[in-house]
């Protein structure tokens, strides 16, 4: 027996490994006799190829191939995980900065690199499409020619789709106050530390890749697809990644990898630098008009939002970036009336993907901005407007779909006193709160494999990526306290479609409740056949044999599971072998194709000190509280949720993509594109955890992994304008733009009614 | 990153003789935090890197003699912030060397390479101007001494001649009591470019230097003698206005990393700061 490992903070499985460096990520690999890649790129957004002078890099010793869309099958193959829209490399014109034109293979890193500056392209920058505006003039020109759409009336604009969600009538409904503004959410990127990249080896007939991707089984489908290969041929071996976030979700250039890998019948391995992992996804970017009405107590009558993100110019996963968001585009609240438009928009600018928070961040920035202006235009404090909207357990937030699903006034009312809410504040200091909620996974697959070996060590098999979220320790605590075994006794096997069962995704903080179902019940399954070979051992019926804590109780009379399974199983050892499955599946007319297994529900607060003079903010204090469930590990929820709060303080107070008039990325890079260092933290960061076991997941667990950066914008700038007095709608939240705001004097410009 | 040849000669003769056959395609490299990004960027074009880390006459240390302070062309700059005598000394240097790159940056990078880089923004500049520091230019025929702020010519270019390199910069211990304070402003607080930067002495008749970095292309030198920027007593308004005309010989620009506007009320703003801090420090006998 063994001490109970849930809800204790477990040491992380390969943690000394990551922190000492030890880790082998994908550009640590080595295959033999392996080529290398290097991408070829124009200096624009949008243009037509004129010619692509290959010759000189061609003559450079160490080159094998130099290859562009003529050197692959006609018409060149599409893919993408909605949408097959992607070319392998760009055909006749690039569409955004950064597409590849060429692919240069060498015998080394530095030939490639060489060899990919005498690749010779001309070409002619042609008209583009990089705002929210331009993406919805008719008159602008078509990101996506229309043949590659879907048939229907939008396959001829820049709108990939358009949803409208809501209930209650709109035209009906009277408000003693409305307030309407606009907001933006700017591009921005992930910024994992480990940057893309992938290794092919061509074989008998199929494929091995290795790739940090997070959907192994995703990446494996596509290529046999594109490769018209039964699964069994193409093999994903997926390292942990260092860092994903979104954005190594999808497929990128791995189909491209097993073309030149074909081509020259060598290992290939691309490894791209920051910039170009800067120039392969982001965030998609957004611009939200929204009405809100409010009766004179402060309760909310309905909400009115036009919602337009922009994407890049292929589709990925954004469009359902933009549905999943936008449907609860009200957020916690009852509101008893509520109109949403969400368009999904092209744009020849780098193509955007899921990006923790999917979305959320950016319907959040706007709405809980909403609900700070309406408290000052009708007198009441920022966390009594949010209190007495709150949706309370089993109320409706989206009527007709899963109620609230937990005590969220509790995580509101923890962030408030942890800030010190109501507490005098010092000059030029100020508070703000606000709240967010994003829907769990709606539907989903995990299977899990469980080998309990003879001397009572266990083998895990999940296909999750572990990529710092810390899922092989929560399995493995799962496993310890349910087959009593010690941790320290248990692999946790991830990352090969050719080892591990199938799993759907590691995304939407999904794994503890989906991955984690699926292991408990392979652990039921090892704990039946327990109990069935402990009956026959003793001779008795099956129900008097139960399982509690890991061990086994024959009536009155308890051994360990390992006692059993030696006593039965005998001179020839062998194991038992549990499977299990965590299945959600799609509901016909859901405009998710599903219900949210559980809501990551949010508090987030701040005390932020201003220098008026510079417009820099200090962070004085910054609060986190998540909705947990049950912390399975409180350390790595601490992890997971201070990673996501630190994150979110990048996009609120200086990560932006900077776009030129061509559309290429002027801050391409880390000296120019900013994310908070250690000297930028706040003061004081601390996180708690709401536990009442109401979740779908292992003991009431819910998913944790995006809570924090859910509302971090709308309550850092309500705190800067408590500070300052000024009202900025725009993000980030820049040292200059604060100074501007104060200079000008902006103050809330809201567009008031007031009947 | 392009393919290129490596020195390492072993004496400033050597040096001389490569830097004389391979002329303008040759780089040095000391501690390469710029030139190997540049390198790696492609935005510096280099077919020989001359090692100087090899050069037998170089004592990566700082040295003191006859009223000076001189740091070698391969002192890395935490070995100059750990110097005691310097930090006392030169402590508004000391607190914009502490603020390039980061630590594992400051344990490669040189100040004499910070110096060369010539960059508009070096934040070590503004205080090596203001206490008067001078480079020590090397070549086959002597060696000469430039003042830091005419060494550095204007973005990337320095008074450097064919076959020349920077041997060390040199400090003079003031003279007499000095107060120097040193503001940058930045995007963030770790590791980041200064928008602007600046540095500024007062002494004890009442004579106030400022100079100004990343506001045009070369370092913005200002004095001020009547005295109205000692008097903290004087009235705000004509205090403001002093320093206006200092910063009017700026020509900030709109970029990346501020606008033209912002940079030139952050001007304003920092002055007023490190005015009263230099003036704090003079008045506790802090140089």
């Amino acid at each position: 027996m063994t001490a109970s490992q849930i809800g204790s903070s477990t040491r992380r499985f390969g943690g000394y490994e990551r922190v000492t460096g030890s880790q082998e990520f994908v550009a640590d690999l080595r295959l033999d006799g392996m080529l290398f890649v290097k991408l070829v790129s124009i200096d624009c957004a949008r243009a037509r190829i004129v010619s692509v002078d290959t010759s000189a890099a061609r003559g450079l010793a160490g080159v094998v191939a130099v290859v562009t869309s003529d050197d692959l099958p006609q018409p060149v193959p599409r893919f993408g995980p909605v949408y097959k829209d992607r070319p392998i490399l760009a055909v006749g014109e690039t569409k955004y900065h950064g597409e590849p034109v060429a692919a240069v293979v060498a015998e080394s890193k530095e030939v490639a690199e060489v060899a990919a500056s005498l690749v010779a392209i001309q070409f002619e920058e042609l008209p583009a499409v990089f705002t929210v505006a331009s993406a919805l003039n008719p008159l602008s020109p078509l990101v996506q020619e229309p043949e590659l759409r879907s048939a229907g009336t939008l396959a001829s604009t820049n709108v990939l789709s358009e949803q409208v969600f809501g209930w209650g009538d709109l035209g009906a409904t009277e408000a003693d106050l409305v307030i309407e503004n606009d907001y933006c959410f700017p591009m921005v990127t992930h910024f994992a530390i480990e940057p893309h990249g992938c290794m092919v080896v061509s074989s008998s007939g199929g494929f091995e890749v290795w790739s940090p991707v997070q959907h192994p089984y995703l990446l494996q489908a596509i290529l046999a697809d594109l490769f018209d290969l039964p699964l069994t041929r193409v093999r994903v071996v997926a390292p942990d990644p260092g860092g994903a976030f979104g954005g190594k979700q999808n497929p990128k250039f791995e189909p491209l990898l097993c073309f030149l890998a074909r081509m020259t019948n060598r290992p290939v391995r691309l490894i791209l630098t920051l910039e170009e992992s800067f120039q392969a996804t982001r965030r998609t970017s957004a611009e939200i008009h929204i009405r809100s009405g409010f009766s004179r107590d402060g309760l909310l009558c309905f909400q009115d939002i036009e919602s337009n993100f922009l994407l890049g110019a292929y589709a990925d996963i954004a469009g359902r970036v933009v549905s999943k968001s936008n449907y609860l585009g009200c957020g916690p609240y009852r509101t008893p009336v509520a109109k949403i438009r969400a368009r999904a928009l092209l744009s020849h600018t780098t193509p955007s993907c899921a990006f923790r928070g999917f979305g959320t961040p950016q319907v959040a920035w706007a709405l809980e901005s909403q609900m700070d202006a309406a408290a000052r235009h009708l007198g009441i404090d920022g966390l009594q407007i949010r209190l007495m909207n709150l949706a309370a357990k089993g109320e409706d937030v989206v009527p007709g779909d899963v109620p609230a699903d937990g005590e969220w006034a509790q995580s509101v009312q923890k962030a408030a006193s942890a800030v010190g809410w109501g507490e005098p504040l010092e000059p030029n200091h100020g508070r703000g709160i606000a709240v967010g909620i994003k829907s769990g996974a709606t539907t989903g697959l995990s299977y899990s494999t469980i080998r309990l070996l003879f001397d009572g060590s266990v083998t895990i098999y999940a296909g999750t990526s572990d990529m710092g979220q810390g899922a092989r320790t929560i399995f493995a605590q799962i496993v310890s306290d349910e087959l009593g075994v010690p941790i320290e006794q248990i692999d946790v096997v991830m990352g090969d479609t050719s080892v591990v069962p199938f799993d759907l995704q590691t995304s939407a903080s999904r794994s503890t409740v989906f991955m984690g179902n699926a292991i408990l019940d392979a652990c039921r399954d090892i704990q039946l056949q327990v109990r069935e070979l402990a009956a026959e051992l003793h001779g008795t019926a099956l129900e008097n044999v139960r399982i509690v804590a890991g061990g086994v109780f024959i009536s009155e009379v308890k051994v360990s599971i390992p006692e059993v399974v030696q006593a039965s199983l005998g001179r020839l050892r062998g194991e038992l072998i549990g499977n299990g499955t965590m299945r959600r599946t799609d509901i016909a007319n859901h405009p998710l194709g599903g219900r949210p297994a559980f809501f990551e529900f949010n508090c987030t607060a701040f005390e932020v000190g201003v220098d008026v003079e510079t417009g820099e903010v200090s962070v004085i204090k910054h609060v986190s509280v998540g909705d947990t469930g049950k912390s399975l590990n409180p350390l790595q929820v601490e992890m997971q949720d201070e990673g996501a709060a630190i994150m979110g303080l990048g996009h609120t107070m200086m990560e932006h993509v900077i776009l030129d008039e061509s559309g290429r990325i002027a801050n391409l890079g880390a000296l120019d594109y900013r994310i908070p260092t250690s000297k930028d933290l706040p003061l004081s960061l601390s996180t708690y955890s709401i536990e009442n076991a109401d979740g779908p997941g292992p003991y009431g667990s819910k998913g944790v992994s995006e809570g924090a950066i859910l509302c971090t914008a709308p309550a850092f700038a309500s705190a800067v304008t408590e500070a300052t007095g000024v009202v900025i709608r725009n993000l980030p939240l820049t040292p200059e733009r604060v100074w501007r705001a104060i200079r000008d004097g902006a103050s809330d410009s809201s567009t008031v009614e007031q009947v | 990153m392009k393919p290129f040849l490596y020195q390492r000669p072993g004496s400033l003769a050597q040096t001389f003789d490569l830097l004389s056959e391979y002329g303008s395609s040759a780089r040095i490299l000391a501690g390469g935090t710029d030139l190997i990004v540049g390198l790696r960027q492609q935005s510096v074009d280099a077919s020989v890197l001359v090692d100087i880390k090899g050069i037998g006459e170089f004592l990566p240390e700082v040295a003191f003699a006859d009223g000076h302070f001189v740091i070698g062309a391969t002192t890395d700059i935490s070995r100059v912030c750990e110097n005691e005598k310097f930090r006392a000394t030169f402590p508004a240097l000391v607190e914009a060397m502490e603020t390039v790159g980061s630590v594992q940056i400051r344990n490669r990078a040189t100040l004499v390479g910070n110096v060369c880089n010539a960059s508009p923004a070096a934040d070590t500049v503004p205080p090596l101007a203001i206490y008067g520091a001078m480079v020590n230019v090397g070549g086959r025929d002597g060696t000469r001494q430039v003042p830091v702020q005419e060494f550095i010519r204007g973005p990337r270019q320095t008074a450097l001649r064919p076959g020349e390199f920077v041997l060390s910069v040199q400090l003079p211990v003031p003279n007499a009591p000095l107060g120097v304070a040193f503001a940058r402003l930045t995007r963030r607080r770790g590791v980041d470019l200064a928008t602007v930067n600046l540095s500024c002495s007062i002494d004890s008749v009442g004579t106030v230097r400022f100079a100004f970095g990343a506001v045009g292309p070369r370092l913005v030198l200002g004095i001020e003698r009547s005295g109205v920027l000692a008097d903290s007593g004087a009235p705000a308004g004509d205090r403001d206005a002093a320093l206006a005309n200092l910063i009017a010989a700026t020509s900030p620009r709109t970029d990346i990393r501020g606008t033209q506007d912002y940079r030139s009320a952050m001007l304003l703003v920092l002055s007023r700061r490190i005015l009263a801090e230099a003036a704090g420090r003079l008045d506790s006998g802090q140089p």
